[in-house]
């Protein structure tokens, strides 16, 4: 009894600060989504309208179309993340001259804030001074124009997000290869399985869950991308990159209709929450249940 | 480990079996397909509490059924998952 007492005194603070930081303004943007309410119009009172928001959405073709391209950029992003990501970290378990140097600089564009890896990635491809396209219409005699070409738009952050965020990917999956025990791997080595078999049986298994941390933390990363794709295309051309998140600044703060953001804000929260949980039900659950 | 170096937080967590069953907190294996509390089945209900209702928005209400009726449904779901699931 003693101990559930101090363990609660020791977690008061946190609880604290989660309940007002987390808590509350989750419930108020959850209290706002049923409302109607233009804080800058003649009437900027609230007013309660029932699930209408909620009924708007589903058909709301701005919407729709933003989740399609939202889920697009994900699938893309993160599997790409993913792979390359797990190749990168088993180059980096070898010995190589010059290690230590590309592990330092293969690092760097984490510690790069979002809005300037936008803003460079923008000065990198606009048409007339951008190196990207000078290169790809010099070497491979093809024009790139993110503001004309909606793929081309889209892919450019694709590879963006790629460039930035695959090293967190890596780093993580370092730390996971470097902490499993070597005794499988010599054992099913003298047993005569081969490097397919080793890594489906017995690598994919053992980092299983810092794998699906990673994978969390860039899905929910992924789905509200605002700033890069705010910096680098606006959205455009027309909405052909209006992700999830840009759909809401824009709904939000330009066109003040917070009621309605509020309530796209709450189902982009349920779509992240129940993918996460789809997935770690699909891949660690079973693994669980094997143990118990 | 002898109890002497057990830190009063490490003690936290050395909870005798059945604290869990105490705070209500047991897993167990219904009809659903993975072990759960009665947390983890009560967020399975709201779920698909709203992914009822979205759909309900978007096909049925169209028709001209009341959503009461999707609410009435996933109440009725949801009571049943929390006690059988």
């Amino acid at each position: 009894m003693r101990s559930n007492k101090l363990g609660w005194i020791l977690l008061a603070p946190t609880l604290l600060i989660l309940f007002f930081f987390g808590v509350l303004p989750f419930v108020y943007v959850v209290f706002v989504s049923f409302h109607q309410w233009n804080p800058f119009a003649a009437s900027p009172e609230m007013i309660f309208n029932g699930a209408d928001n909620f009924r708007r959405i589903v058909f709301d073709s701005a919407f729709l179309n933003s989740l399609g391209v939202t889920v697009a950029f994900v699938l893309f992003a993160v599997i790409s993340e993913v792979i390359i990501g797990y190749m990168l970290a088993q180059a980096f378990m070898r010995e190589f001259p010059g290690k230590a140097f590309f592990r330092t600089i293969h690092t760097l564009p984490l510690i790069m804030a979002p809005i300037i890896v936008g803003s460079v990635w923008k000065l990198m491809t606009t048409p007339s001074i951008g190196i990207i396209p000078h290169y790809l219409d010099k070497w491979f005699g093809i024009s790139m124009n993110i503001g004309t070409s909606a793929p081309a738009a889209f892919f450019t952050i694709v590879v963006m997000d790629i460039w930035h965020w695959t090293p967190l990917v890596t780093l993580t999956l370092i730390a996971a290869l470097v902490s499993l025990p070597r005794d499988p791997f010599e054992q099913a080595q003298i047993d005569g399985a081969n490097k397919r078999q080793i890594f489906w049986h017995i690598t994919l298994p053992m980092i299983a869950p810092a794998l699906i941390a990673t994978v969390f933390i860039r899905l929910m990363d992924a789905l509200r991308t605002v700033d890069e794709v705010w910096m680098l295309t606006g959205g455009g051309p027309g909405s052909s990159t209006r992700f999830l998140g840009v759909h809401i600044f824009k709904e939000v703060f330009p066109k003040t209709n917070y009621g309605y953001g509020s309530t796209i804000s709450v189902i982009v929260l349920y779509l992240t929450i129940v993918v996460c949980w789809l997935l770690y039900v699909s891949m660690l659950a079973p693994r669980n249940n094997r143990k118990g | 480990m002898t109890d002497k170096h057990v830190t009063p937080l490490a003690s936290a967590h050395l909870a005798k079996e059945g604290d869990d069953a105490a705070l209500g907190d047991t897993e167990r294996h219904g009809f659903l397909p993975i072990e759960t509390n009665w947390f983890d089945r009560l967020f399975i209900s709201v779920v698909i509490w709203v992914a009822l209702s979205l759909f309900w928005f978007r096909f049925i209400e169209p028709i001209g059924l009341s959503i009461w009726i999707s609410n009435a449904i996933a109440l009725a779901l949801g009571a049943f998952i929390i006690r059988k699931g």
